[in-house]
């Protein structure tokens, strides 16, 4: 117990990392401190809560509505001033640890093809094994009454079919993996 | 005859402006209750609730044409006004309506019948000289006909559902082998969408402007049109944002393509408020595309440059009124620009959006309209279009309303659902849309990224992210005394202590 309440002060105090879905990173340290370390220097960085509910951060004098739309565990998506933005939030040694975990990984040469939005599969255009080009159809996905033609965004062979006709799916649902050539 | 109640045969913020007219002119109004969204905010607008909640069929409620009737007769409501969508240009509805002597605010079954049909509505374009793109002068009769059709015409062509409107039923084929496959995605697409298969084709202008002019006509003759609707930026034919007046026309061709549109009108003995779309090429030659027997999603941008409310003039016209105005009244002021707002998310295709909205605050002012049917608590439901609210800037010039509408865009928060105010920020950064120099490929060509995100705003929001799991970590570990208390206090509430 001792011990924990002494983590839980050097995390207050030190430094946390937020990594963008595009592996940039946002340290920040004393992050619950009124004077924040970014990019080693001092900065104020001012969260309110509005009389209407709304949460903003003040900022160089202009206004950002902002809130959470996911949280799970270190994985965060903030919507701010209408876009949102998805992290991983790493204290510097999980931050290595991840990437020398990725570097041990190597490159999958296989890309899935997941659902853009939830709807139904009207009709499949390949099969397995088959040779696809960049931009070519594989399938259309009806959704809010249109049919939707989802193409490949890479070259190569069709590794498997997730789906068939008439399922349902949902959004970011496995549709196709492509072996890339 | 003078109207003294309407059924608003809709939903959302088409009901509540409807409403919002009638109520002026002392109409009392009606509106219908689903169980789809029992709680929408244009319940508490109408005067009277017609309670559509329980389901005695499998057509959609505002779909129901007999029970909808029945519904008129049953409460002795002089008139219906169909919105946009839905029954709108349904022309069998608009004759249930005229055997049943109910006045429909709209035109007659048998003009709804004719412009709804496209091949039937170029055939009277081209007998009035109004300009055509080369394209079958019927229905196509299946995919090969298509096929042998648009190597007559010429590559690229559009296949077009005969019945067709907002985007839908519509694909492009660039070359031959893609003409047969198009055809049939579009034909099925069709088929779904209006219980219509056939198809027509015609040359596709690959950069054209969309460009379309109001309509405003009584039932004793007289026609004027109330100047154009630039509606060019548009994803896959669904229009996002509209503008009046047009920045690439001049007087000479805004009154060249005015007098082809109220030919049209009057071909067809069009009486109501109507809009007649064209194609503006590169070179300034326009074409006829459709005529929609409606009031229009865009038809805010209108009444701000013109000062006339074209539902008044709708129920006016209905009542039997003669228009008050002539074509020489007719001043076009200043400049409006209406942004769709949608719950869609941008960032992933423009995905619906759905779940509740918590928090929703507009801009205000004098030149600043939201014709919107969401506040505070709306639920935004899978059954119903995406479009939640329209924000409308008006000003003395276009450069100001530009200016004004960054501003109104970042004083609109929605907290609750993604939509596409992040989109309107793009266009409104966007070079060429500022000097108005644009067309309907703007989205696939020239924006990019279909969101627009100010340099430090990542960093803000990864801040956020670092605070909120600091603070949970604080929470778990070092605050056991406060944990009850500690679920329901957000940081901000901690925070605003703290500063």
């Amino acid at each position: 117990m001792a011990e924990k309440n002494k983590g839980a002060k050097t995390t207050k105090k030190s430094q946390l990392i937020a990594l963008s879905a595009a592996n940039k990173q946002y340290s920040f340290t004393n992050p619950l401190e009124r004077v924040v370390k970014y990019k080693g220097e001092n900065v104020k960085i001012k969260l309110y809560e509005d009389p209407n509910g709304f949460s903003y951060v003040l900022w160089k004098n202009k206004k950002y509505p902002l809130e959470i739309i996911e949280k799970s565990q270190n994985k965060y998506t903030v919507m701010l001033n209408g876009v949102w933005h998805s992290f991983t939030v790493e204290t510097p040694f999980s931050l290595k640890r991840k990437k020398f975990l990725e570097s041990q990984a190597g490159t999958s040469s296989s890309v899935t093809i997941d659902a853009p939005m939830p709807g139904k599969i009207v009709e499949v255009l390949i099969e397995e094994g088959a040779e696809v080009k960049s931009g070519e159809s594989l399938l259309i996905l009806e959704a809010m009454k249109m049919q939707n033609e989802i193409s490949s965004h890479v070259d190569g062979v069709v590794k498997k079919i997730a789906i068939r006709q008439n399922d349902s799916v949902m959004k970011d649902d496995l549709l196709i993996e492509i072996e890339k050539s | 005859m003078k109207i003294k109640s309407i059924l608003i045969a809709n939903r959302g913020e088409i009901a509540i402006r409807i409403m919002r007219t009638a109520k002026q002119m002392g109409i009392e109004t009606y509106a219908i209750k689903t169980a789809k969204e029992p709680t929408a905010w244009y319940l508490d607008e109408a005067d009277h609730i017609i309670d559509f909640t329980e389901c005695l069929s499998d057509t959609p409620e505002f779909l129901d044409i007999e029970r909808i009737i029945y519904t008129v007769k049953d409460n002795k409501i002089d008139a219906v006004h169909p919105g946009y969508g839905f029954l709108a240009e349904n022309p069998v509805f608009a004759r249930r309506c005229e055997e049943e002597k109910i006045n429909f605010i709209g035109p007659s079954s048998e003009v709804i019948y004719n412009m709804g049909n496209k091949t039937v509505a170029k055939d009277l374009a081209r007998k009035y000289n109004v300009p055509l793109l080369r394209g079958s002068k019927g229905t196509l009769l299946n995919a090969d006909y298509a096929r042998r059709m648009a190597n007559i015409i010429g590559y690229p062509v559009i296949l077009k559902a005969a019945a067709g409107g907002g985007g839908r039923g519509m694909r492009v084929a660039t070359n031959e082998a893609e003409v047969e496959r198009m055809y049939h995605l579009a034909s099925k697409e069709s088929a779904k969408a209006f219980n219509d298969p056939s198809m027509f084709i015609e040359k596709y202008v690959a950069e054209p402007r969309h460009i379309e002019f109001q309509i405003l006509a009584d039932k004793h003759g007289n026609t004027i049109h109330l100047g154009e609707r630039e509606c060019s930026i548009q994803r896959k034919h669904q229009k996002l944002l509209e503008e009046s007046p047009s920045p690439a026309l001049d007087p000479e061709l805004r009154k060249k393509m005015g007098e082809a549109a109220i030919n049209i009108a009057k071909a067809v003995g069009y009486y109501s408020a109507g809009t007649v779309e064209f194609l503006l090429d590169a070179d300034k030659n326009f074409y006829f595309m459709e005529m929609n027997t409606r009031i229009q999603v865009e038809h805010p941008v209108t009444e701000m440059v013109t000062g006339i409310d074209l539902i008044e003039q709708m129920i006016r016209i209905a009542q039997g009124e003669k228009l008050r105005i002539s074509q020489e009244e007719v001043r076009l002021e200043g400049h409006a620009i209406e942004f769709r707002i949608n719950a869609e998310d941008v960032q992933s295709g423009f995905s619906p959006s759905l779940g509740t909205i918590e928090k929703i605050s507009w801009p205000e002012g004098e030149n600043i309209r939201v014709d919107t049917g969401v506040r505070d608590g709306s639920v935004i439901t899978p059954y119903f279009d995406s479009m939640i609210a329209k924000l409308i800037v008006y000003g003395e010039s276009r450069d100001k309303v530009l200016q004004d509408s960054t501003n109104a865009i970042r004083k609109s928060w929605i907290k609750g659902t993604k939509t596409t105010l992040s989109f309107c920020r793009a266009v409104l950064q966007n070079g060429n849309f500022r000097k108005g120099n644009f067309n309907t490929s703007f989205l696939s060509s020239e924006l990019k990224i279909h969101y627009h995100s100010e340099p430090d705003e990542e960093m803000l929001a990864a801040f956020f992210a670092v605070y909120d799991y600091a603070r949970d970590l604080e929470e778990a570990e070092g605050k056991k005394l406060n944990v009850d208390k500690g679920k329901n206090i957000t940081p901000w509430l901690l925070n605003k202590r703290l500063r």
